[in-house]
């Protein structure tokens, strides 16, 4: 039998704690759970999960805090969980190192696909450097980062320079959100203009190419006020 | 732990305080330090004004000494009218007695305060300083008292709606909440009697209010984006597109046997708004053509833009929207007569009231018509530039 994967969750709500843990427990993950921030940096620098679920409003510090004690050293996954209205705590979590977040209240496949995509990101960073060129490919869409071509159904797509780039980046993320300031950092460095308007526009052009439907789309999804998520590379999933 | 955490919220929230009450109070002073100067500025301005023409005058006419006395007089009420208070209008009748004895009266260039029919001069200017003042000062009084209370008039108002929606909103938490626990209760207390479909259909029935109580809270926490005292959002610009398809994802996420059929288009539209609450005004539009329109057609959405509007519309092939509540299906007043006769408390009156708030603090508009085959909403959000 194969190593069992550790949950850590770090949360306050006892109810939310349990059904967490009864999911995941069902799904074969070995899971701790501690319900204020104190207990949870012990157990994170004791047990050493794989994976670290944090709510960030608890009752004895502020989970962002935790955040930035435990990347000081580790580069652990960790999913924030937060309520929907709270944007810019989220991307405040996501910039100081929180890999992903979950919206209050989630479904349990939702829950488990952050996981797997959280874990699998881990994974990759760790073992896998070579092979980080190796082409994504979901639901039709291809990219190919090595020739740098880009096809949704066989058909090629044509992009610029600056549109492959920012599709390029959310491809080798697949299945993880990107904010937007890591993609404006990442795509015009660090002195550009922190205005995202030329993101948004940058990436309303990309749907037009790539998408059937910009009003739905199947490859880049918008987190409002947050950033985008492209759908999960197949080869992974 | 709990306990720690509150004093120190507490002292936060003092801190807090403390703060605010430091800065209205620089306010005020500093208020109060303009005020001042204005009033300096504008006696200084007038006697200057007045002692000026007296000279031309008293260069041009022959005998001067009346129209000098009617400049000064002027000169006196409008200070007395602009200024605050007594002082300046006081001053103003002294400074221009002297200066008329000083500058206008034989001898010139002296003073000579023996003149016959002197203290009569002086005396009226006072008088009139002083009747002046009192009376602008009245005026002045009644204008605050008035807007005062056009103050309190319209957080009267305020406080009627709040109360209205919070009876509505009570009662529509308290319906569903009886469902998930009365459906809880016979689940947990006769779990042996029912058969696996039962107990299914007792736990979806749960899911079901949850759901919407859920969205009920959703609205009600955006309604708290929008700022209390100016009716106003923090607006960036957004995509079009990219709202669109939020919402009807979420939209979906509930209902995921909907159909909806998004047209968005082909130029990319950027707009200001706040995004989250444009996205719960397109939620609450289609839950509400889903809920009531008691068809399997798709619904369709489609965003169109002019010179200065861009338009969001949501239409749907059902039963329409009878006529007579048409003009008030925003107002959350014909939500009560919507549920009684649907039978159903998943009415979305709060729902629709709430878009209208929305679009409101946005600058936009908001309606609804009934087309041939269905009914249709629209709203749209003004063009407008960076702020």
């Amino acid at each position: 039998m194969t190593q069992k994967i550790s949950v850590l969750i770090i949360e306050d709500e006892k109810s939310i704690c349990d059904f967490v843990a009864k999911t995941l427990q069902a799904h074969d993950y070995r899971v701790t759970a501690v319900h204020n921030g104190k207990d949870g940096l012990a157990q994170l620098t004791s047990f050493l999960p794989d994976i670290v679920l944090l709510d960030l409003g608890l009752p004895d510090m502020d989970g962002m805090d935790i955040i930035r004690k435990t990347r000081e050293w580790s580069s652990i996954p960790i999913i924030v969980i937060s309520a929907r209205t709270q944007e810019k705590e989220k991307v405040a979590a996501l910039d100081s190192g929180a890999d992903d977040y979950i919206t209050k209240p989630f479904g349990t496949f939702e829950l488990l696909a952050r996981i797997r995509t959280a874990i699998r990101h881990n994974n990759k960073i760790v073992d896998d450097p070579v092979n980080a060129n190796r082409p994504y490919s979901a639901g039709g869409l291809k990219i190919d980062f090595e020739k740098r071509l880009v096809s949704v159904d066989g058909n090629e797509v044509h992009l610029t320079r600056v549109e492959y780039k920012i599709v390029s980046l959310l491809a080798k993320n697949s299945g993880k959100v990107m904010t937007y300031d890591s993609l404006i950092n990442q795509v015009w460095g660090p002195y550009a203009d922190d205005n995202n308007r030329i993101l948004r526009v940058n990436m309303a052009n990309i749907r037009r190419k790539l998408e059937a439907n910009p009003g739905e789309p199947k490859f880049i999804f918008t987190e409002l006020g947050i950033g985008y998520r492209m759908l999960e590379d197949e080869s992974l999933a | 732990m709990d306990i720690k955490n509150e004093t120190q919220k507490e002292t936060r929230n003092n801190r807090r305080q403390d703060y605010r009450k430091y800065l209205s109070q620089s306010a005020t002073r500093e208020t109060m330090q303009k005020d001042h100067q204005r009033n300096c500025t504008i006696f200084l301005g007038m006697f200057l004004l007045a002692t000026g023409i007296s000279f031309v005058f008293n260069q041009i006419a022959s005998d001067p000494s009346l129209n000098i006395a009617m400049v000064y007089v002027l000169g006196l009420f409008m200070v007395a009218r602009h200024t605050d208070g007594y002082l300046f209008g006081l001053l103003f009748a002294i400074c221009s007695v002297i200066s008329v004895n000083y500058f206008f009266t034989v001898p010139y260039r002296n003073l000579n305060f023996t003149m016959e029919g002197y203290q009569v001069t002086f005396a009226g200017m006072l008088i009139i300083a002083m009747i002046t003042s009192a009376m602008t000062t009245h005026m002045k009084e009644q204008a605050a008292a008035l807007a005062e209370q056009e103050k309190q008039l319209m957080e009267a108002q305020k406080e009627k709606m709040r109360a209205n929606l919070l009876r509505a909103v009570s009662h529509d938490l308290r319906t569903p909440l009886t469902g998930i626990i009365g459906n809880s209760a016979s689940y947990l207390e006769m779990e042996e009697q029912f058969s696996r479909e039962e107990k299914i259909a007792l736990v979806e029935h749960i899911q079901d209010d949850a759901n919407w109580l859920l969205n009920m809270v959703e609205n009600l926490l955006s309604v708290t984006r929008i700022d209390n005292e100016t009716a106003r959002v923090n607006k960036s610009y957004e995509a079009v597109d990219e709202v669109v398809a939020s919402s009807t994802a979420r939209f979906r996420k509930r209902f995921p046997e909907a159909e909806v059929k998004v047209r968005v288009p082909d130029d990319v539209v950027m707009v200001m708004m706040d995004a989250m609450l444009i996205e719960q005004v397109i939620i609450n539009i289609l839950q509400n053509a889903q809920l009531h329109a008691h068809t399997k057609k798709p619904i369709e959405l489609f965003v169109e833009e002019d010179e200065q509007f861009v338009w969001f519309h949501i239409r749907d092939y059902g039963e329409g929207i009878d006529e007579s509540k048409l003009k008030s299906i925003f107002d959350g007043e014909g939500y009560r007569e919507m549920s009684r006769e649907t039978d159903s408390y998943k009415g979305m009156g709060i729902g629709l009231s709430i878009c209208k708030t929305i679009v409101a603090a946005h600058g936009g508009m908001i309606g609804a018509l009934n087309h041939d085959d269905g009914a249709e909403f629209y709203f749209s959000l003004p063009k407008e530039m960076e702020a």
